[in-house]
């Protein structure tokens, strides 16, 4: 969910959310307040979601296709919401998604809602560090083409530990 | 396909399979996995890249499964297999 919402965002180069960027979009973006009146619920949902004023520029192009945002939104909230794993959690998963496809729209969305929820600066630098060391020793395995230690039982399961 | 061989713990340092018997500890398993014996054919990077390693995945202001899962979020984004 989050690749995906990233690579619109960046593909169609909209600002980051919360920090100074001289991006331009690609594409007219529409404003909530222009939409018709059936969107505006699904609009202050996504605003009370993100504690935000306005809808991030994402959700925003998505307005075009109302009936795609209603139900894509409806995935999202869902896909965020604290079931097994709490949402903070998930924010952090978000921000290193975000950090590892590179992603500028991502970095800043995910790092101010991950902050928000209750990210302290000493989890924010251990995220990091755990970004930091498996993007290093993806790179390792895959140039060396390292297969699995738990290699796919022939059903396509792995073994548990 | 594997481009380099992996070194067996029995030809690394005796230090170095100490550390290894550590590893399979940490992670309650019976082997020692490929990455670590990898890294540890050149031990002036091995050793300070796995203490590292050590110290960021320890339980602090996030849970080492918190951090199990950014792990496995960044092998995903990274879409490797191993």
């Amino acid at each position: 969910m989050t690749h995906a919402l990233n690579t619109v965002a960046d593909s169609l180069r909209f600002p980051p959310e919360f920090s100074a960027s001289l991006r331009h979009p690609l594409v007219p973006l529409p404003d909530p307040a222009d939409e018709e009146t059936d969107l505006k619920t699904v609009f202050d949902e996504i605003r009370n979601f993100y504690a935000v004023e306005r809808v991030p520029a994402v959700f925003r192009w998505m307005a075009r296709d109302p009936g795609f945002l209603q139900s894509y939104w409806q995935a999202t909230r869902e896909a965020f919401a604290d079931r097994a794993l709490d949402r903070p959690t998930k924010e952090i998963l978000a921000f290193a998604a975000s950090m590892t496809a590179k992603s500028d729209y991502g970095v800043d969305f995910h790092l101010r809602e991950a902050r928000r929820l209750g990210l302290s600066d000493r989890g924010l630098t251990e995220a990091v560090e755990v970004v930091q060391l498996f993007n290093t020793v993806t790179k390792i395995a895959d140039t060396l083409g390292l297969k699995p230690d738990f290699p796919a039982r022939p059903n396509g399961e792995r073994p548990h530990v | 396909m594997e481009i380099v061989h992996v070194t067996d713990v029995h030809e690394l340092a005796p230090e170095d399979q100490k550390f290894c018997e550590a590893t399979k500890a940490w992670f309650k398993i019976d082997f020692v996995p490929k990455m670590s014996r990898v890294l540890l054919t050149v031990p002036e990077f091995g050793r300070p890249y796995g203490r590292a390693s050590r110290r960021a995945m320890s339980d602090g202001a996030l849970s080492r499964a918190q951090k199990e899962l950014i792990a496995s979020v960044v092998s995903a984004i990274n879409v490797c297999e191993y």
